[in-house]
């Protein structure tokens, strides 16, 4: 009997400790509350990289000027082991920030199925920022499956290609190839005059890890398929025909051996290949590691080829595109907040100009190309004007929540075992969609 | 035992009890409840699947391959590590002095992060790299390290063995240690040579040091993670895919926590009687030399 009344005793002691510390803790909170008069506090996780984090800063750091009862905290997201991963665990913990940029449309479309979105398109203000921003036609490719919009695009880079002119003159071409032939002879001739060179250095083709398929299957397919979409809700709708010339291409090239799987550093930078997926990113870098390229002395940018007898003109390519969302565990007042403040970001195109000269990413705005802010820098910055000019060509990644497997699949029975040429074309096309279909059931 | 004595020592193991609690014992409840359904830590919405994330985990190719990637990692591993740690920790015994300067020297790769020696690695092994250069001029040797399935788990095997190696070393550093001098006066005295000592003292009276430098070994190839992750991301071809990734993948790349959490308990039977399987057979092979 003594022991149980101690036990409880104990206990009793234990819970008043801790109901001691909750309540002081929210005496605190109330008090600061107070204090400050209705200053909102909202978390705002950047991108993992610093031009990002400079550029949202700044942002909050100016709207703190204009509107002194949102408080807007920027930090970088948690990347360990991956931001997606990082979102999930703050999330499952009640710990999600109530705005986060660099989320993809696979990801945010994984999170609108577990509900942890906001619909935009419902919120105060949206309309507005569709409208000051001019990006009417730019939004309309990301309305998701239940014609809501969750993500507000910030960046849209169309992805290129970029060929070493300097090695392909030496082979007497003047411009890059645009067809699979084209390319194949190319490589050919390469091969000739160079053994020890590539036409492709890229170990990804090998690597079934899901997002190496923006930058290589993607590409190739979009431009062959013209723009056609490969899920529609919870459909496999590819061009079976564009598909199958897309995995027959990278076979040719296999088979010719044009391409490296081998793991190289900078491969294309030092010339072991002439060709490359690039993305603006990549020009901070090149400044500093490799002045001596330029853009049409050393390298060129090009659209992805085309397969033979198809148009080369308006190429569509993938858009490695992302963006900002909000995230449902805030509370309704932060929320409204959120959109304030990106209300007033947006509502400037002075400030899409700061994005763009920050980080070198295209703003998601029909008017890059025509308005004359970004003209004047795009002259300025020439390696930047193919990216803008393509947005309107660039596809941006599909929105079904099982992207992942889907990507996974391309890699697994398609991209991988046609490179190692494990598989024919036409095969691991099958094979693929077979796979697909049976993780969309 | 009195019982202020007891309390003592409830009071002495109550912080890893705790620790224990918080760290594992709710997890694993925890796990072990998602394993049953189609949860993904972030959705309101979840169903009970029963056993259904077993039966798809057993039928998974990459959980298949993770079962038998973690048992072509040990056969390389352990007998790497344990043979390496034995000799480093032999040389280290018989040093005249400096014994703790060389055993923090070779403990020091146990510190290093795995990332960060796996990106050294990967950058000794590129295509460009100026062995592989050296190679291809001098023996016209063109190696795709990471590329086939055969290196690339016998690189990761190395490094984890070069990690390792220090760690276990000084385990087996103070078993050396304590074998008596006296021992090994009397078998001099007896006409026993440096091999003979070696295989009729030395081993055996280090066998429960071995034996707890095995069952550690073991253990570890179940969480190896990080360098087969940041050099191989599992390939080529699954042929280095360990659990730790699979669960990886699973629960944090896909958001099936549910499913990944059934691999990681499936994972966590596997080493289980593993590393039950592998003790009785130390003890076996112990008993039939007369070390135990």
């Amino acid at each position: 009997m003594k022991k149980i009344a101690k036990s409880i005793l104990i206990l009793l002691l234990a819970a008043s400790l801790l109901a001691g510390c909750g309540t002081s803790t929210s005496q605190k909170n109330e008090a600061s509350q107070t204090t400050k008069e209705k200053v909102i506090t909202i978390d705002f996780w950047a991108a993992p990289n610093p031009p990002q984090q400079t550029f949202w800063k700044q942002m909050a750091e100016e709207y703190a000027k204009v509107n002194p009862y949102i408080k807007v905290n920027v930090s970088p997201m948690p990347e360990s082991p991956t931001s997606e991963a990082g979102i999930q665990a703050a999330l499952a913990g009640g710990n999600a920030p109530t705005i986060s940029e660099n989320i993809s449309r696979g990801f945010a479309a994984q999170l609108v199925d577990s509900k942890a979105l906001v619909p935009l398109d419902t919120m105060d203000g949206w309309n507005d920022i569709v409208k000051t921003r001019n990006m009417e036609n730019t939004i309309q490719a990301w309305e998701f499956a239940d014609g809501h919009q969750y993500v507000l695009p910030i960046y849209s880079n169309a992805m290129l290609f970029a060929w070493r002119i300097d090695i392909l003159k030496q082979l007497g071409y003047n411009e890059p190839p645009k067809t699979y032939s084209q390319i194949i002879e190319l490589g050919k001739k390469l091969k000739e005059k160079y053994p020890d060179k590539y036409l492709w250095a890229n170990p990804d083709l090998i690597d079934s890890t899901w997002w190496k398929r923006w930058f290589d299957f993607f590409m190739l397919y979009d431009a062959a398929s013209n723009g056609n979409k490969f899920i529609e809700g919870n459909n496999f709708v590819a061009d079976d025909k564009a598909g199958v010339a897309t995995l027959k291409f990278l076979e040719d090239m296999a088979k010719n051996k044009l391409i490296l799987t081998q793991k190289a550093t900078d491969p294309f930078e030092t010339g072991i290949s002439v060709w490359t997926t690039i993305g603006p990113w990549t020009f901070n870098t090149w400044k500093d590691k490799y002045p001596e390229l330029k853009l049409n002395e050393t390298y060129v940018l090009a659209l992805p080829p085309v397969p033979d007898g198809m148009s080369t003109d308006n190429v569509k390519t993938f858009a490695d595109t992302k963006g900002l969302v909000i995230y449902a565990q805030s509370s309704p007042e932060k929320q409204k907040a959120a959109m304030e403040f990106i209300k007033w970001v947006y509502s400037n195109p002075e400030n899409d100009m700061k994005w763009f000269e920050i980080t070198n990413l295209p703003p998601a705005r029909d008017d890059v190309n025509t308005n004359e802010q970004f003209k004047n820098y795009l002259k300025d910055h020439p390696e930047l004007q193919l990216y803008a000019e393509s947005i309107p060509n660039a596809i941006p990644p599909i929105d079904n929540a099982k992207f992942n497997d889907i990507q996974t699949l391309i890699g697994q029975k398609a991209v991988n075992p046609v490179v190692a040429g494990q598989v024919d074309a036409q095969k691991a096309w099958d094979d693929m969609k077979k796979a697909i279909q049976g993780v969309l059931k | 035992m009195k019982k202020g004595q007891e309390k003592l020592g409830w009071l002495f193991a109550s912080p890893y009890l705790v620790y224990s609690l918080i760290f594992f014992v709710i997890p694993l409840f925890g796990a072990l409840f998602l394993s049953f359904t189609n949860w993904n830590l972030i959705s309101p919405q979840y169903e009970n699947v029963g056993f259904l994330n077993f039966i798809q985990a057993v039928k998974s190719p990459g959980v298949k391959a993770a079962f038998f990637v973690t048992y072509k990692f040990m056969i390389i591993f352990v007998p790497m590590v344990l043979i390496g740690s034995l000799v480093i920790s032999l040389i280290i015994n018989s040093l005249p002095r400096f014994k703790s300067f060389f055993s923090v020297g070779y403990f020091l790769p146990y510190l290093a992060s795995g990332v960060a020696t796996s990106v050294v690695v990967k950058g000794i092994l590129s295509y460009n790299s100026a062995l592989n250069v050296w190679l291809r001029n001098t023996w016209h040797l063109n190696i795709d390290w990471l590329g086939s399935q055969i290196l690339a788990p016998l690189i990761i095997a190395v490094m984890i063995s070069w990690k390792f190696m220090g760690y276990y070393s000084l385990i087996l550093t103070s078993g050396l240690e304590s074998i008596p001098g006296e021992v090994y006066e009397a078998a001099a005295i007896d006409g026993a040579t440096g091999w003979i000592k070696f295989f009729k003292i030395t081993l055996p009276l280090l066998y429960p040091a071995m034996f707890t430098v095995t069952i550690l070994a073991v253990g570890l190839v179940f969480g190896i993670f990080t360098e087969p992750y940041v050099l191989t991301g599992g390939g080529p071809g699954f042929s280095t895919n360990t659990w730790q990734i699979e669960i990886y993948n699973q629960a944090f790349s896909k958001l099936n926590a549910g499913y990944g959490s059934a691999i990681a308990i499936i994972d966590s039977v596997v080493t289980f009687v593993t590393i039950i399987i592998v003790r009785k057979l130390l003890e076996i092979w112990g008993k039939s030399y007369g070390w135990e």
